[in-house]
């Protein structure tokens, strides 16, 4: 009884609590100063519809710098504590024919896909961390059907390498070609039309690379779980 | 040359998918391209089953046949399916029965099993060899020949044309 008592008691305190943050929530009718700069500013120096890429790439481009380096560290980590070390090597049914032929077919579509969300990351909802993961499941998706499939692992490095090093250099160009205090500004290139591929400057250039480096870094951790057991 | 071919058709496939997604624009095309080109290239050595599609004027004529044939076995499969249910009686004879086919290409094979699986009341389990290992609601018998003829011939025989 007494205990009733108490949580009775300690749900009242909670409601107590929250109840002026309920009582004093009113739904905002316009934008703080900031959020309005962003969206106006998204629009008219960009030229771009998707105003959270506007910010993610361009506004707080540093930020996604600095998480792309974050990305890769993790996956570093990852990789290394989950390489098996012991010898014994996994055994592993070959799976049944249906299975490697329906996901030969399917991985290909599934990173076409994955390569249309981040080249349209400018335009629609999703853009390179979103497109990187969709293209690194594709090849989840071989290495768990077929038992002997192995990608170049040079491949993958050098897609990773090209892709940071793209970034960085994209990021001075901006420096380069409009001023000292433009880094990662993307308004070195036109800014094209209004809902078009090639559009917004370097931002779908950018979110590619940025895509193509989650899909290869993702891949590589995958293909560090899969050959775990040998070496 | 079956690589070529190969190549042409999961080209042919993945622009498919890119403009389905985008739109016929000049510079979708572009991009569209140079990805479907890439990813045709890197998955060339797995795209290669795309290279038994035969291309002639009596396999696309099947190809299109194919797809209203599967469609009206899948109608009359799960209005089948749906009487089982309904009826209080419930007359289901459910096992795993094995027939026999003859398609020797992987895709086809691959078309045939799922084309099986999808519609209600058979399922296949297993593809081993030549033989399929079919799930059935109602077995009718556990001969081969016979099985095969009620389950596996009326997908087959078009997909022969178009696989081989």
């Amino acid at each position: 009884m007494i205990k009733y008592l108490l949580t009775f008691l300690a749900l009242l305190g909670i409601g107590y609590m929250f109840f002026p943050l309920v009582m004093e929530f009113s739904t905002p009718t316009r934008l703080n100063p900031l959020a309005e700069a962003y969206v106006s500013s998204s629009v008219n120096d960009l030229n771009m519809p998707n105003v959270v890429t506007a910010i993610v790439v361009s506004y707080r481009g540093l930020d996604t710098l600095g998480e792309v380096t974050v990305l890769f560290l993790a996956t570093a980590g990852v990789g290394f504590l989950l390489r098996k070390r012991n010898h014994e090597a996994i055994f592993r049914r070959q799976g049944s024919e249906i299975l490697r032929i329906g996901a030969s077919f399917l991985a290909p579509l599934i990173i076409v896909f994955g390569v249309y969300i981040f080249t349209h990351g400018h335009l629609s909802p999703g853009g390179g961390f979103q497109g990187g993961v969709v293209m690194a499941s594709g090849i989840l998706l071989m290495v768990l059907a077929c038992k002997e499939f192995s990608f170049s692992h040079n491949l993958i490095h050098f897609v990773e390498s090209l892709s940071g090093v793209g970034y960085v250099l994209m990021a001075l160009t901006g420096l380069l070609l409009i001023g000292f205090d433009s880094f990662l500004d993307p308004r070195f290139l036109p800014k094209g039309e209004w809902l078009s591929l090639f559009s917004s400057g370097a931002v779908p250039i950018i979110y590619s690379l940025i895509g193509l480096k989650v899909g290869s870094e993702l891949s590589s951790v995958i293909d560090s779980m899969q050959t775990g057991g040998e070496k | 040359m079956r690589r070529v071919k190969a190549f042409i058709i999961s080209y042919l496939i993945l622009m498919g998918l890119w403009l389905i997604l985008t739109g016929f624009y000049y510079d979708e095309l572009i991009v569209g391209s140079v990805t479907a080109i890439l990813v045709s290239l890197v998955f060339s050595n797995k795209l290669v089953i795309l290279g038994d599609f035969r291309i002639n004027p009596k396999s696309l004529y099947c190809s299109v046949r194919y797809i209203f044939v599967f469609l009206i076995e899948l109608i009359k499969s799960s209005i089948d399916v749906a009487g089982r249910v309904l009826s209080p009686t419930l007359p289901i004879n459910p096992g795993i029965v094995k027939v026999r086919t003859k398609l020797k290409s992987g895709i086809g094979r691959t078309i045939l099993a799922n084309s099986i699986t999808l519609t209600p009341g058979t399922m296949t389990v297993e593809i081993r060899d030549e033989f399929l290992y079919i799930h059935w609601i109602d077995i009718k018998t556990d001969d081969i020949d016979t099985a095969t003829e009620a389950i596996v011939s009326k997908f087959e025989r078009h997909l022969e044309v178009i696989f081989g």
